[in-house]
C-alpha cells in the first residue's frame, strides 16, 4: 500500500515538473502527507493555534448539497473554521449528487482529487483506498470526535483503518402517512409481514396505492430486498458476503423468494417502474407528500425530501415511522437494521488541516446544525437531542436499540456489483426476474470489472 | 478505391519507361506530376496556411477522436476500475464475457429490431410526405416546418415531454380515460411487451422529418422534364412516381437508409433520458450504447466499458462497410469515375 502510495507520489512530480506551479503543489503534497498523523494529534491538544502559525493552505471541498438550507450549512460551518483557522481557505464546491461519483472518480485519477470530498464507506470508498487516493486518518481522529460518532466511525474502517468521518446516519425503515392509515382503519403499525399485507389490503380498499416505490432508480426497489435479507441472514454471513463479494449463503435466496411472495401481492403503486424516487410531485416520495400513497421505505433522510415536495413545502404533518416488519423464520436478529453512513474523507495528497476540518464539523454545535438543516439524524449521539421530528425520533430510538446496523448491501459490495444487485431484484419487481437471478447477477458480476 | 487501383498499374508499366530514359532516380509520372504541383503550388507560405487551417481540427480530432479510440481498444485487455493506470491484464476476457452476456444480446436484439423497424417504418412514411409535400399545396411550408420540428428539439426535451405524456397518471392515459376509452390505457413505458413500440413511435416521430426533408432535396434534382414526359406518353401520376420519379431518388433513399441504420445502432440519449440508468433492460429498451455506460462507467469498471465500446465499434464499422460494398456500390462508383474522367 505504501509503496503504491509512494509510486503514485513520484509519478506526480514527474508530471510537475512540467509546469512550475504543478511543481509547487507537488512539494506541498509531499510534505503534507508526512506531517497528516502528527498534525491530528496537535490539534487533538486543543490547538488550532500550532496550525496557524503554519503557511497559508488553501483547499478544495466537495460536497452535495446544492440548493437550500443544506448549501448554506456548509459555507456557514466552512466560514467558522476559516475564523478559528485564520490560514486556511477552503473552496466549496456544491455538486449534484448523482454527479458525484463520476467526477471524483475523473478527477483522482488525473491526480487532482478535491481536498475534502463526500463519502459513504463500503466497497466505493475501499475502491479509492485500494488505489491510494485517500488519506489514512486514523491517528488524526481525535477523541472527542471518536467519542462524538462512535460505531459510526466503522462504516469508514477499510482493513483496520479509517479513511473517513461520519456526519450523518440514515438508518432505514418504512415512513408512512399516519391519516390515510387512520383512514383506512389501521391502528397499529405493521410488525410482521403478514400484518403488512393486510394493511396494504385495507389501504387499497380505502383507495390509496398501500406501498410507493422509485423502482426507476434501482436502488430504493433494492432496499426491499436488502431488507428481506437483512431478516433472512445472519449478521456474521452479511458480513462475510461483503468480505467475499459473492452470494454463496442459501438465504440470499431465502431473501428473495420471500420477496417474490411479498410481491405476488401487489403492494405498489401502479406504475412504479417508471417512478423516480425523489424528483417531483410524481415520485415515490411526492406521492407519499400529497397522500397518493401510504408507505415507502427509505432511509432517514426522507423527511427532509418529502417535506420539499409537499404543496406548502413544509414538513409532512403525519408522517411516522416504523422498522421493517419482522419475517418467520429468518437468520437475522431482530431489531436489526439496514441503512448507510454519510461522510467525508480527505484525499491522499490533502493539506493536514483537512484532518482539523474534519474533527471540526463533528463537533457538537456544527453537528446540531447539520441534523437542523437536512432534518435528518447527526452522527454524533452528543447532538442528537436536537432532533424532534416524531419519525426520526422513532428511527434514533429503534437505531439505537439495534443489535447491529448493516451497510446498504450495493455500497458494501461496490458499484460493479451493487449495480448488477439493484437492477436484478427490479428485474423481479416488473415480473422478469427470479430470487435465483438476483443471486446469479450477484455472483456474475465479478467478471465485467 | 477505384482511382487507387486504377492508378497503381499506370505508374508501375510506365516506371520501367522513365528508367530507361533517365538514370539513377526513376520517378513514376504520377509522382512527377505531384512533385511539379508541390514545386509550384505549395510553398512555405501555402503549406503554413494549410497548416494554421487544417492542424486545429487536426489536432482535436486525433486527441478527441483517434487517442480515444485507441486508448479504449487498449482499456478493453484490463480489468480497470478507473483511478490510476490500468494493471490488471485479463487478455480476451472482457470480450468473452460481452459475448457470453445474455444481456448484452438482449441490447443488440433491440438495436437490430429498432434497426429494421426505423427502416420499415420511416422509410415509406417519409416517402409518402415528401410526395405529398413536394406537390402544390396549400399550407406548404407551414406543413413542412410542422414535420420537421421535431427533429430540431434535442433529444432530452423529446424525452422528458414523451415521458411525462405516457407514465401511468400522464396525459395520454389521462386523455383516453376523459374520452371513455380507458380500457386502451397502459403501462406505456414500463411493460416489457409494449415499451419497444413505444420506443419505436418516439423515434419515428422525432426522426421522420429529417428524412422528409432529405427525400424532399433529393425530389428537388428528379427533373421534372421526366414527368412531363411520361405523363404526355399517357402514365398516371402513380406509374410516374412509381417508375421515374423513386428509381431517381434511389441514391437518397439509401444514404438515409445508412445514417438510419448508423443512428439506430448507435440510439442512447432518449433511451437515456426515458428509461434513466437502470431500468432500460428491464422494460426491454436497452441498447448497446445504454448497456455501455451502464456495465462500464455506472459500475465503475472502465475496461470492461472500454471493451463493449470497441465490440460496439467493431459492430458500427462491419455493418457500415458491408452496406458500403453491397448497396452504396452503385452510387459511389458512379461519382468516383465521373470525377476520374
Amino acid at each position: 500500500m505504501s509503496t503504491k502510495r509512494f509510486m503514485a507520489g513520484a509519478a506526480f512530480l514527474a508530471v510537475g515538473a512540467l509546469a512550475l506551479t504543478a511543481c509547487t503543489s507537488g512539494t506541498d503534497a509531499a510534505s503534507s502527507s508526512e506531517p497528516a498523523a502528527g498534525g491530528g494529534a496537535s490539534s487533538a491538544a486543543g490547538g488550532g493555534a500550532s496550525s496557524a502559525a503554519a503557511e497559508p493552505v488553501t483547499m478544495t471541498f466537495w460536497q452535495n448539497s446544492t440548493t437550500g438550507d443544506g448549501k448554506k450549512y456548509w459555507e456557514d460551518t466552512v466560514a467558522a473554521f476559516e475564523k478559528e483557522y485564520p490560514n486556511v481557505t477552503i473552496d466549496v464546491q456544491a455538486i449534484q449528487n448523482e454527479e458525484m461519483d463520476g467526477k471524483l472518480q475523473t478527477s483522482l485519477n488525473a491526480n487532482e482529487g478535491p481536498d475534502i470530498f463526500m463519502a459513504r464507506g463500503g466497497g466505493k470508498l475501499a475502491d479509492i483506498v485500494d488505489a491510494g487516493q485517500v488519506m489514512d486518518i486514523t491517528s488524526g481522529i481525535t477523541e472527542a470526535s471518536k467519542s462524538a460518532v462512535g460505531s459510526a466511525l466503522s462504516a469508514f474502517a477499510v482493513e483496520g483503518k479509517n479513511y473517513g468521518m461520519p456526519v450523518s446516519i440514515l438508518p432505514s425503515g418504512i415512513f408512512y402517512a399516519n391519516d390515510l392509515f387512520t383512514a383506512a382503519g389501521i391502528t397499529t403499525p405493521p410488525a410482521t409481514i403478514s400484518d403488512l399485507e393486510t394493511a396494504d389490503a385495507a389501504l387499497r380498499s380505502s383507495g390509496v396505492d398501500p406501498i410507493a416505490v422509485g423502482a426507476k432508480d434501482a436502488w430504493p426497489a433494492a432496499h426491499w430486498y436488502y431488507n428481506f435479507a437483512l431478516r433472512a441472514c445472519s449478521q456474521s454471513v452479511i458480513e462475510q458476503s461483503a468480505l467475499s463479494r459473492s452470494f454463496d449463503d442459501p438465504c440470499w435466496l431465502t431473501a428473495g423468494q420471500n420477496l417474490e411472495a411479498f410481491l405476488k401481492t401487489e403492494p405498489f403503486n401502479k406504475g412504479f417502474l417508471t417512478t423516480p424516487a425523489q424528483q417531483g410531485a410524481g415520485s415515490s416520495a411526492g406521492l407519499i407528500a400529497n397522500h397518493k400513497a401510504a408507505m415507502e421505505l427509505m432511509g432517514a433522510w426522507d423527511p427532509g425530501v418529502i417535506a420539499d415536495l409537499t404543496a406548502d413545502k413544509k414538513p409532512l404533518a403525519d408522517l411516522k415511522w416504523f422498522p421493517f416488519p419482522d419475517v418467520p423464520g429468518g437468520q437475522g436478529a431482530p431489531g436489526a437494521m439496514m441503512g448507510g453512513v454519510d461522510g467525508y474523507s480527505c484525499w491522499v495528497n490533502a493539506p493536514a488541516a483537512c484532518v482539523d476540518f474534519l474533527n471540526f464539523i463533528v463537533e457538537k454545535a456544527n453537528q446540531e446544525a447539520y441534523a437542523n438543516a437536512f432534518k435528518t439524524l447527526p452522527a454524533s449521539t452528543e447532538a442528537q437531542s436536537v432532533v424532534t421530528d416524531p419519525a426520526l425520533k422513532d428511527i434514533l430510538n429503534a437505531y439505537n436499540s439495534a443489535p447491529y446496523v448493516i451497510l446498504w448491501l450495493d455500497t458494501q459490495f461496490g458499484q460493479n456489483i451493487g449495480n448488477a444487485l439493484n437492477v436484478a431484484v427490479v428485474d423481479m419487481f416488473a415480473g422478469k426476474g427470479s430470487p435465483q437471478a438476483i443471486v446469479d447477477a450477484v455472483n456474475s458480476a465479478a467478471a465485467k470489472s | 478505391m477505384t482511382t487507387v487501383r486504377d492508378a497503381s498499374p499506370v505508374t508501375t508499366t510506365s516506371a520501367p519507361g522513365t528508367s530507361d530514359s533517365g538514370e539513377g532516380l526513376p520517378p513514376s509520372p504520377g509522382f512527377l506530376v505531384a512533385e511539379g504541383r508541390r514545386g509550384r503550388g505549395i510553398g512555405w507560405g501555402a503549406r503554413l496556411e494549410l497548416g494554421l487551417l487544417i492542424g486545429p481540427a487536426l489536432i482535436v480530432f486525433v486527441a478527441f477522436v483517434i487517442y480515444p479510440v485507441i486508448m479504449a481498444a487498449y482499456y478493453g485487455f484490463f480489468s480497470w476500475k478507473g483511478f490510476g493506470p490500468p494493471t490488471k491484464f485479463v487478455g480476451l476476457r472482457n470480450y468473452v464475457t460481452i459475448l457470453t452476456d445474455p444481456d448484452f444480446h438482449e441490447a443488440l436484439t433491440h438495436n437490430a429490431f429498432i434497426v429494421v423497424m426505423s427502416l420499415l417504418i420511416q422509410g415509406p412514411i417519409a416517402i409518402g410526405l415528401a410526395l405529398l409535400l413536394n406537390r402544390k399545396l396549400r399550407f406548404r411550408s407551414l406543413l413542412r416546418v410542422l414535420i420537421f420540428v421535431p427533429f430540431v428539439i434535442s433529444e432530452v426535451v423529446v424525452g422528458i415531454g414523451w415521458s411525462l405524456m405516457l407514465q401511468t397518471d400522464g396525459a395520454l392515459n389521462g386523455l383516453l380515460n376523459k374520452v371513455g376509452l380507458g380500457a386502451l390505457g397502459s403501462e406505456w413505458l414500463s411493460n416489457p411487451s409494449i415499451a419497444i413500440w413505444t420506443l419505436m413511435i418516439i423515434i419515428t416521430w422525432k426522426y421522420i422529418g429529417f428524412a422528409v426533408i432529405l427525400f424532399l432535396a433529393g425530389l428537388q434534382g428528379v427533373p421534372t422534364e421526366l414527368s412531363e414526359a411520361a405523363s404526355i406518353d399517357g402514365a398516371s401520376y402513380w406509374q410516374v412516381q412509381r417508375y421515374i420519379v423513386l428509381p431517381l431518388l434511389g441514391p437518397t433513399i439509401r444514404i438515409w437508409a445508412f445514417l438510419s441504420i448508423i443512428g439506430s445502432l448507435q440510439l442512447f440519449d432518449l433511451v437515456w433520458i426515458i428509461w434513466g440508468q437502470y431500468i432500460s433492460s428491464t422494460a426491454g429498451t436497452s441498447t448497446m450504447a445504454t448497456y455501455m455506460v451502464s456495465n462500464g462507467r455506472n459500475a465503475g469498471s472502465y475496461g470492461y466499458g472500454s471493451a463493449v465500446a470497441v465490440v460496439m465499434f467493431f459492430i458500427s464499422f462491419f455493418v457500415a462497410i458491408l452496406y458500403q460494398r453491397f448497396v452504396l456500390r452503385r452510387d459511389t462508383a458512379g461519382a468516383i469515375t465521373q470525377g476520374g474522367s
